[in-house]
């Protein structure tokens, strides 16, 4: 039995825990890679075979399972999926592109910076889904081309989502995992996003920018949208900004009220369906809570539980204590080499492959790294840095994070193909800015 | 048994149709989809107006925003003007996946509830995989109508 309670692995005919579950977690990613799989299902196999083959029993596997990053995952998407429908995001986008009178390269900007707000308090799929089709609409109203406005909102997805501990999972993992509070991210983590994503914007306004315009008549079609048409349930507008106020007031106050984030979202989604249920008849009531609930990403939570278990398991085999002293042996125990290199490979990584699996793996990894640092407060900076290398990496490629997929599978049918190579030959340097300046960013503040 | 004349006896899609052939069928039989027979004889999918109007002519950020946007707008011209062109088209773009059947031998309640259980306002009705003919609610609704005895 370890420190933690956990038996030993009993592995079938004695096989060493060590080798079955390395393969085990190889293969994982490996399928979970090729996507030829639906990645849940994989992680629930990969989960399965590793209590099956005894590397973990079932208690132990459970133990693995972070059920606070599940419920603020859950918790916040059932309240996005509620506020969404009154039309808020629709009416902020469209009226801060009247706001800068329709002109393109304004616009561009006023979206960018609305995306990556949104996407700081909300998840980036969905910022993505309520800001494209805007976007594709305008620049298809101004006769310009909608390529660079759709990237630059990528972009400043990933980089508002960097920003707090709800605005990409790997945040959410890591804060679960180290109990950090969203204030933890907001201060440490939030004021280097507006200074990556202006540079990003600069760098797009030499690319783009200076090129784009759309004639009078064209505007003048933007300035007449009625943006107040948008809001298509004022009642459910008002009560789902309400709820979630006091539940961005509660995470900022989480720690004085000695609450989690998992429990401050599950309750924000149990009170805005409360108030937005109380009084209609039962019938109702059950098929509005069915249909909220039928919008929670399951495929996402799964995945999580069997990555959790299989991640769980190679540590419980010591796998990643081993790895952990071969990185340390690699950066020779220096903090300021390893944070660097934990951000620099955590962004090429995310670049290419999921990088929730990836930021699932290095938390434990980087966990074990404790005692050669001074103990887990020593660790921060590796905290830091893997968090903006798996956020800021996602902008590395088409495949790199959810959004981007979601954004060019948008653009794709409304006639304007994202091509995975020269979106890959802009984003990837782009990218690679982003974490020379982050790099700059934790060097001077914490190393 | 089906009454025969509640059943639409309509022309069915096959590869090579064009898009404008789909809708004048649709127009002249009053219905909104034609039945699409493959290369190899099998009804294999469907063709629907609504389809056709989805994928090639409004696109989704359209639809999602039709509220906001003005009264006038170039999008809405263009999409106009795409018209032509999507006549033109072939039918093989526009099949999507088999719609809801039932063999001629059916009773009109049976057909009524299953329009129900999918949700829609017609069924292909099909004997052995020959195709015989549409059934819409309209055609059940005339039906029932003949058992108003009036006040």
């Amino acid at each position: 039995m370890d420190a933690h309670g956990n038996i030993a692995s009993h592995v079938v005919f004695g096989w060493d825990p060590i080798w079955v579950s390395t393969i085990l977690f190889v293969l994982t990613y490996a399928v979970i890679v090729t996507e030829k799989v639906n990645r849940a299902i994989v992680a629930l196999v990969g989960a399965g075979l590793m209590i099956s083959l005894g590397v973990l029993n079932q208690e132990t596997a459970i133990r693995g399972v972070d059920f606070n990053t599940l419920g603020l995952l859950t918790g916040m998407m059932v309240i996005v999926a509620v506020t969404r429908r009154c039309g808020v995001f629709q009416f902020i986008a469209i009226w801060s592109a009247k706001r800068v009178q329709a002109r393109p390269w304004a616009i561009l900007v006023m979206l960018s910076v609305v995306t990556a707000v949104f996407s700081a308090l909300l998840d980036n799929v969905t910022t993505v889904l309520l800001i494209a089709p805007v976007t594709l609409l305008i620049t298809d109203e101004l006769d310009v081309s909608p390529y660079p406005f759709l990237v630059a909102e990528i972009f400043a997805s990933n980089i508002g989502g960097t920003a707090t501990l709800i605005g990409d999972p790997p945040n959410i993992m890591i804060g679960s995992a180290v109990r950090l509070t969203f204030n933890d991210f907001l201060i440490n983590l939030a004021p280097i996003t507006p200074l990556i994503l202006v540079v990003t914007l600069v760098v797009f306004y030499f690319i783009y920018g200076r090129g784009m315009h759309a004639t009078d008549e064209r505007r003048a079609h933007i300035m007449r949208f009625k943006e107040r048409e948008a809001i298509t349930d004022v009642p459910l507008l008002k009560k789902s900004l309400a709820v979630l106020g006091l539940v961005m007031v509660a995470f900022l106050f989480a720690h004085p009220l000695r609450l989690e984030p998992a429990t401050i979202a599950m309750f924000g989604a149990a009170l805005l369906l409360l108030v937005t249920n109380v009084g209609r008849k039962a019938e109702a009531q059950s098929e509005s809570v069915h249909r909220r609930f039928g919008e929670v990403e399951w495929v996402t939570i799964f995945f999580f539980i069997g990555l959790f278990i299989v991640v769980h398991g190679i540590e419980h085999a010591g796998v990643l204590a081993i790895l952990a002293g071969w990185v340390l042996d690699t950066t020779g125990g220096d903090l300021a080499v390893t944070a660097l290199a934990i951000m620099w490979i955590s962004a090429v990584a995310s670049a290419v492959v999921d990088n929730i699996p990836f930021v699932a793996t290095m938390i434990p990894l980087i966990k074990s790294m404790a005692p050669s640092f001074g103990g887990p407060e020593g660790l921060m900076p590796l905290w830091w840095s893997l968090a903006l290398g798996a956020c800021l990496g996602g902008n590395g490629s088409l495949v790199g994070a959810s959004a981007n997929l979601i954004v060019a599978g948008m653009a794709e049918r409304a006639g304007h193909r994202i091509r995975f190579l020269p979106f890959m030959m802009l984003a990837f340097p782009m990218m690679l800015m982003s974490i020379v300046i982050a790099s700059v960013y934790l060097y001077i503040r914490y190393l | 048994m089906l009454p025969d004349d509640l059943l639409i006896v309509t022309r069915v899609a096959q590869p090579g149709m064009l898009v404008r052939d789909v809708f004048h069928e649709c127009l002249s039989s009053r219905v909104q989809s034609l039945p699409f027979r493959d290369e190899a004889g099998h009804i294999a999918g469907r063709v629907t107006l609504k389809c056709i109007a989805n994928r090639s002519i409004v696109p989704e950020y359209v639809v999602q925003l039709a509220r906001v946007v003005g009264d006038r707008l170039a999008t809405f011209e263009e999409m106009e003007r795409r018209l032509p062109e999507v006549f033109g088209r072939r039918v093989e773009d526009y099949v999507q996946e088999p719609h809801a059947s039932i063999p001629s031998a059916t009773q009109l309640m049976k057909a009524l509830a299953i329009m129900e259980h999918y949700d829609t306002s017609y069924l292909f009705v099909i004997d052995d995989g020959s195709y015989r003919g549409t059934l819409t609610i309209q055609g059940i609704a005339a039906w029932m109508a003949r058992f108003d005895q009036g006040d």
